[in-house]
This record gives C-alpha cells, structure tokens and sequence, in this order.
C-alpha cells in the first residue's frame, strides 16, 4: 500500500476503494490505501500535551498509535462512546506514521469515483462519493489534522 | 562458558535498561531517569530553604533554593504541565540542570528497556517535555526530558530577577 497524499488521487470517474467510517452521526470516507487496520477499542492512555485533537495514544502490535479525536472537527464535540478505532498513515516527509481516528461502527468498503468537492467546503475533504443514495464525505486526514491546529 | 555467557547476557540486559523514577503531578504519571534526579525533598522539609522571587516572566517558577552554593529554580509540575493546581508534597531536584520540581508523589522506581520516540503526531511543547515514552505493565508513561523544564532564556530572565530581589533584599538589610 502506498502512502500518498489524498489530492489528485483520483479524478471524477476513476474508480477506487474507499472505506466508509462513521463518526458521531455522520458517515465518512478514506483512501482504502491509507487504511492499516479498524482496531477494538482497546485503552487509550492520556498524557499532557498541547497539539491539538491529539487525545492521547493506543498501543497495537508493540507500537505506540496517537490517536486523533476528529469528532471535534467533524461534529463539533468530542464523542464519548465509540466502538474501534480506524488506524490510517499519516505522511511526514518521507517517512508515515500509523494515526487513529476513533470510529462509532463498523467500516465497510466502497468502490467509487470521487466527485470533486464544491467551493466553499472545508479543504479537510477531497471531494464526494456516491454510495447508492448517499453522499459521503472523503476525508483529506493531513488536512484535517492540521486544519485543526491552524 | 556457562558463567561467562549468563554475565554477558546480564551484562547486556543492565546496559540496555534504564532505572526511572515513576512519579505523579495532579493523578498523571511520569518517569524520570534516576541518574537526572539529584535528591528527593519533602516540601515541608525545604520549606524553611526556599526563597521567594518576584517575576512575572516565568510563571511556573516563584521560589529559589539554595543547594551546595547552587541556585536552583522551583518549577511548578502542574504549571508546567497544564494540570490542574495541585498540593504537591515533593521536591525533585535535579543533576544536569538548575531546576528543582514540585510533584505530588513518587510512586515507585522502574527499569525501562526500551524507550519509544514520541510519535511525530505530537508537535507542540510536548516535543521539548519528553525523551519518549514508556510501555510499563500496560501503561504509557511520558519520560521526561529534564532540560525541557526550563529554556535558556528563562534562566536567564530568572536570574536577572533573582539578582533583583537579591539586591533589594540587601539594601532593605542595610536601611534596617
């Protein structure tokens, strides 16, 4: 899985995997190869810090995940009950770092083109997918994480 | 051989953990390498010792203390970390540094073997706070970075302001 920057992934029509993640009320979409894994809800540990929506972080398989509450961002409160966590890459330079978004349900995935997104919406989504009767928002996580601290 | 493989192994085992002190500041627990921290104070104990400055600067810093003909600088834990104002009940005074800090308890010691890098997720003061983490029994637990108490730059506006109230406090000795 490569991990590359969500714009200018894909154009209106080109096809691509996606996986559709529900935060608060709302259902989402990430870049199918961004995704590592929906892990369980295992313990978050808290500790200070100052950056912004990072709440704390997880440990899976020996590693050590930051988890980013963007329930804040997307819902504008922090949820208080959620079920996984959906653990994506994050780049940073050349390198990626596994990051968490804490989830409501279960994720599944989409196959779809992505439809650009309409002047006047945050820049932390790329565009739209049209799931059978829905429209779901794709998520650009570097943007939402770093919109946030802006 | 036997021997001598069980003390390379321990040998290797001793060069590759790190004995920490695990203390608390407002219920959140943080490790300090032990070879960072000078000695452990009570409060009361020091109490007598610290001196008050006045400074606007720094304000997670209001006393000074006096140690082996050292200035070292009190720096709230909870000030410094954003937690809520607690009573803290010890002080750390530490090796490399001029900085004492207020803590609530110590809660044990502990070895680490292996210190994780703060993720790059982290980008605030954070960064300047921490060596890395720790897994401990099912724990993260922050390691701190002792230098990041303290910059250079708020030593020196703590010393100008303790060379201050020095020279105030002996010109009031001399008026009196």
């Amino acid at each position: 899985m490569g991990a590359t920057g969500m714009s200018g992934a894909a154009n209106a029509g080109d096809k691509q995997s996606y996986v559709l993640l529900q935060v608060g009320n709302s259902r989402f979409a990430l870049r199918s190869d961004l995704v590592e894994e929906l892990a369980p809800p295992v313990k978050l540990h808290r500790f200070p810090n100052t950056t912004a929506l990072v709440a704390g972080v997880i440990v899976r398989r020996g590693k050590i995940i930051p988890v980013y509450d963007v329930s804040r961002v997307l819902c504008g409160r922090e949820l208080s009950v959620h079920r996984f966590y959906l653990v994506a890459r994050r780049k940073f330079e050349k390198e990626t770092e596994a990051s968490a978004i804490p989830v409501n349900g279960e994720c599944e995935l989409a196959t779809s083109g992505l439809v650009p997104g309409r002047d006047g919406d945050p820049a932390y989504f790329a565009g739209t997918l049209h799931v059978g009767e829905e429209e779901i928002k794709v998520l650009n996580l570097e943007t939402l994480v770093s919109e946030a601290r802006a | 051989m036997k021997i001598a493989g069980a003390e390379a192994t321990k040998a290797r085992r001793a060069r590759s953990s790190e004995a920490v002190i695990l203390f608390s500041i407002a219920n959140q627990t943080f490790a300090i390498a032990a070879d960072a921290v000078q000695e452990i104070r009570s409060t009361d104990s020091l109490g007598g010792a610290a001196i008050e400055i006045e400074q606007a600067d720094v304000p997670k810093v209001r006393h000074l203390v006096e140690r082996a003909k050292r200035t070292y600088y009190v720096v709230s834990g909870c000030a410094h970390f954003g937690l809520k104002v607690t009573r803290p009940t010890l002080v750390l005074i530490l090796r490399q540094i001029r900085a004492a800090v207020l803590v609530d308890a110590i809660e044990r010691m502990a070895d680490i073997t292996k210190l994780h890098a703060l993720p790059r997720g982290f980008e605030g003061d954070e960064r300047k706070w921490y060596r890395g983490l720790a897994y401990l029994e099912d724990r993260v637990i922050p390691v701190i970075h002792p230098a990041g108490f303290l910059t250079a730059e708020e030593f020196a506006r703590l010393d100008q302001a303790a060379a201050e109230s020095g020279a105030a406090a002996q010109l009031e000795g001399a008026a009196r």
